[in-house]
């Protein structure tokens, strides 16, 4: 019993941190239309900007959101501006778009990878910050998972106010539906999109410091966040945050139950074994729109 | 050309045999080199076999890759050497089928990611396999192989996946895929089996990539899962094939030789750099080259076929002389009752009821107008017979047998063929591929030179003789719609759907296009039209239905349904009815 508490705890904290980033891979992807391969890249970048921040100059990371979040928000405005807009503007359909973005994302991926690299090397990392254990209903957890995923939720939340109850979200939203229609009714899609893009940047760089509060990372695991945000976004149905929400927490406690009970070197195997059956079952995603 | 495909063939040759005798004289640095440069140029050939003419961005060939080392791993003190290759491309077959029928109806991204980490997956399940059954992570290879035997495998396996390649794109699987690559509902609409043109590409790819692997893997001696099924494998193929040119059978060899010599050099002088430059150099190619090092090539040298487009319209063959659809006689001989039943035919979308128990037959040889206002089914309608759509319930009958829920292959190769609302034809192919697409999916299977000129006269029947090498996006909308009938008419229909087919055309062009429809009929097929030009509507259909908000409210000869009162209720409003 104490057992299976302790496994959806902390597969609910892990799985509240993929429902995060794949918040900010669905403004990327659902808003600005860029497939971003390098997303994940982005959230180690913030990782090992907090680990920076708190190791070198003794910022506490909740702190640092202050920091990471607003310069990974002015990277990725800057990113889709000088390095995706040729892309966009080339583009003549959304699927050329699509193969466009994958593709130059891609050497993007590679290139802050090695950057990374060269200065941080290739170990694993990790700092120790509120690891005290907090005791709830019999199980222990510890005080930075909470924290973390406490400010998962309050982003989250915060964010989907912005998206549903301000004038500029539900412009958003609108060229998510149909940018054609969107751009007929007077809203500058490129500067939203930019805003859009943007904003999943900062999503994710404060996902990278929540999760390196009690995650180890290194310069070479950006890959596997980005393919378990795309596997979040997908299996919820693209654009659906409820989807995501619910397909990230579902990921998360079934990725920790197969860490827990079987063999913790089968996650992905687990992911991916989810990610088929839910699209066989429903090609759309949980809670996608049907195609007509 | 026969002078030339000698002369052809004499220079691959010598090509191939000095490449052969190359090892006689190298030194291990330059065979090792070689070996590099055969392998990635298997590689990135085979990916392109699948991903360039569908367009399907695979990253899974780390993991047929990896699981052909493993099965030279495994196998190779079982089994003597040449059954090896052949075990790898069974196993790398079978897989290819299993994923492939699993993943290969998701669209673009989705096969992306999926194919992203279907290497991790395997590598995952093969070391969880290795610890926990086998007993240790890593295996040793001892085989008896030379780099020399290595090399000349290679080398044969390079000569096959080209041979492989040319034979495909000259086959009908070949023009499948590209058809699918352009349009997959034209594709359906054409008889095509996709999925089964897909997963056979797929296997046949996956198969030299495995075969690859079991070549390579005693180069090792030693394996374990994180050397054979390193993902950057995947990604140096996908750069390789597209730098050189996906869509062209020699691009990804002219991506792979470069590249290949670029990655040597960069892990000698710079290997800390090695993924920042790696980076680099794949942004580079995407900005600078779209169409790849191929593309490149192509827009520079002189156009050779396309002096012979002329841009404008030209005239219909007034006296085009008279065919007989085969299929339509034979049918009409053989069979007594309706061309097709639609009965109690229910289709809604979420909430939206948007064919509500139509009931209508189809005589034989008739044109049937199918009208109404915007947004009342017909199109739907029009997309259940021709198996677009599945309907929820109610029956579909064609000559007699039920074809409600066939998929639409099926049904355009039992003799329903149709045009689309908006226009649909293959932009990047030749005119006269649009047309050989329609015709070479069914039965009877024609191919070749009997193909080429069936499909030339079509296209001079609907008056485009002078246009068969144009690429079909560049020409005009009316030229666009002549040339979806000639597909349309190239599966030897039965009975044909034409989907506001006359819309657009100017009151000359509607006189012409009234004629040919005219003529079809005469020559023995039945026709439905969705049409919104009353003109055309009264001087051609034999009888009408009338739809209005998915229900039949109108049924009979043009002019009686077009004096009804609700009809005119429908299409006018209240007040002038």
């Amino acid at each position: 019993m104490t057992l299976a508490l302790d496994i959806v705890l902390s597969g609910l904290v892990l799985g509240g941190m993929y429902a995060l980033i794949a918040l900010g891979l669905t403004l990327q992807y659902g808003i600005a239309r860029i497939m971003n391969l390098s997303y994940g890249e982005f959230l180690v970048a913030a990782a090992f900007a907090a680990l920076y921040l708190y190791s070198g100059m003794a910022v506490n990371p909740i702190v640092g959101l202050i920091v990471v979040v607003p310069a990974s928000f002015a990277a990725n405005w800057l990113l889709y501006q000088i390095v995706l807009m040729p892309l966009v503007k080339r583009a003549e359909n959304q699927g050329m778009l699509e193969v466009d973005s994958i593709l130059g994302t891609f050497g993007i991926l590679f290139v802050i990878q090695g950057v990374m690299l060269l200065t941080f090397g290739g170990t694993l990392q990790s700092y120790s910050y509120l690891s005290v254990p907090v005791h709830i209903l019999g199980t222990t957890l510890a005080l930075n998972r909470i924290l973390a995923l406490l400010f998962a939720l309050v982003i989250g939340g915060a964010l989907y106010l912005l998206l549903s109850r301000t004038r500029y979200g539900t412009a958003l939203r609108a060229i998510a539906v149909n940018s054609d229609a969107a751009r007929l009714s007077g809203i500058n899609i490129r500067s939203a999109s930019a805003l859009a893009f943007a904003a999943g940047g900062a999503i994710v760089g404060a996902g990278g410091v929540l999760i390196s509060m009690f995650l180890t990372f290194s310069a070479a695991m950006g890959v596997v966040f980005t393919m378990k945000a795309l596997i979040v976004v997908i299996m919820g149905g693209v654009g659906n945050l409820l989807g995501a929400l619910i397909a990230g927490l579902l990921l998360g406690i079934s990725e920790t139950a197969v860490a827990r009970l079987v063999d913790p070197g089968l996650t992905i195997a687990v992911t991916y074994a989810l990610f088929l059956s839910v699209l066989l079952w429903r090609p759309t995603g949980l809670f996608g729109r049907s195609a007509r | 050309m026969n002078l030339r495909r000698i002369a052809y063939a004499a220079a691959a040759g010598v090509v191939i045999a000095a490449l052969a005798a190359f090892p006689l004289v190298a030194s291990g640095y330059h065979l090792a080199l070689g070996i590099s440069l055969l392998y990635f140029t298997v590689l990135a050939t085979a990916w392109a076999l699948f991903s360039g003419p569908t367009h399907y961005i695979s990253l899974a060939t780390a993991a047929f890759f990896g699981i052909g080392a493993y099965t030279t791993a495994v196998l190779t003190e079982l089994l003597p050497w040449p059954l090896v290759p052949v075990a790898a491309a069974a196993v790398g077959v079978m897989v290819a089928l299993v994923v492939g029928l699993s993943t290969l109806r998701l669209s673009g991204i989705y096969f992306v990611i999926f194919s992203f980490g279907l290497a991790e997956l395997i590598r995952q399940l093969v070391t969880w396999y290795e610890v926990n059954i086998h007993g240790s992570v890593g295996r040793y290879i001892f085989a008896d192989t030379t780099s020399e035997g290595i090399y000349w495998r290679l080398l044969a396996l390079a000569v096959m996946v080209l041979c492989a390649g040319w034979l495909i794109r000259h086959s009908r699987l070949g023009l499948a895929v590209r058809v699918i690559g352009q349009d997959e509902t034209v594709a359906r609409h054409c008889g095509i089996d996709t999925t089964r043109a897909k997963l056979a590409l797929f296997a046949v790819s996956a198969a030299f990539m495995t075969v690859t692997g079991a070549v390579m893997a005693p180069r090792w001696t030693y394996i374990d899962p994180a050397i054979a099924f390193n993902p950057m494998l995947s990604f140096e193929v996908v750069i390789m094939a597209l730098f050189g040119g996906a869509g062209t059978l020699f691009g990804p060899l002219l991506g792979a030789v470069p590249l290949v010599l670029l990655f040597e050099m960069l892990i000698a002088t710079f290997p800390n750099y090695f993924s920042v430059v790696l980076g680099a150099v794949f942004i580079v190619i995407i900005y600078a080259l779209p169409n790849g090092v191929m593309g490149l090539l192509r827009t520079k040298l002189p156009p050779l076929r396309r002096a012979a487009l002329q841009i404008g319209m030209s005239s219909l063959a007034e006296n085009a002389t008279r065919v007989v659809w085969p299929r339509a006689v034979e049918r009409a001989a053989a069979i007594d009752g309706p061309v097709l039943q639609f009965d109690q035919v229910r289709k809604a979308f979420g909430g939206l009821l948007a064919v509500d128990s139509v009931c209508f037959e189809l005589r034989r040889g008739e044109i049937l107008g199918l009208i109404g206002p915007n947004g009342s089914g017909k199109t739907t309608v029009l997309n259940m017979i021709s198996g677009a759509l599945r309907a929820d319930g109610g029956e579909i009958s064609l000559d007699g047998s039920s074809i409600a829920v066939l998929p639409a292959h099926r049904i355009a190769q039992r003799g329903v063929a149709r045009t689309f609302q908006l226009v649909q034809v293959l932009p990047v192919s030749s005119c006269l591929e649009n047309v050989m697409a329609g015709l070479v999916f069914h039965a009877p299977l024609l191919w070749g030179v009997a193909a080429d000129v069936r499909a030339r006269s079509l296209l001079s029947r609907v008056g485009i003789a002078d246009k068969v090498d144009a690429p079909a996006g560049q020409l005009t909308y009316i030229d666009q719609k002549r040339l979806e009938l000639a597909r349309a008419l190239a599966l030897s229909p039965n009975l044909l759907l034409l989907d506001e087919w006359l819309a657009g055309l100017n009151p000359s062009e509607l006189q012409v296009a009234i004629a040919l429809v005219k003529m079809l009929r005469q020559e023995g097929l039945t026709i439905v039209i969705v049409e919104h030009v009353m003109d055309a509507i009264r001087s051609l259909c034999d009888r009408c239905v009338v739809m209005n908000a998915g229900r039949k409210i109108a049924e009979g000869p043009p002019s009686a349904v077009l004096t009804d009162h609700e009809v005119i209720r429908a299409y006018l409003g209240d007040a002038d009815a």
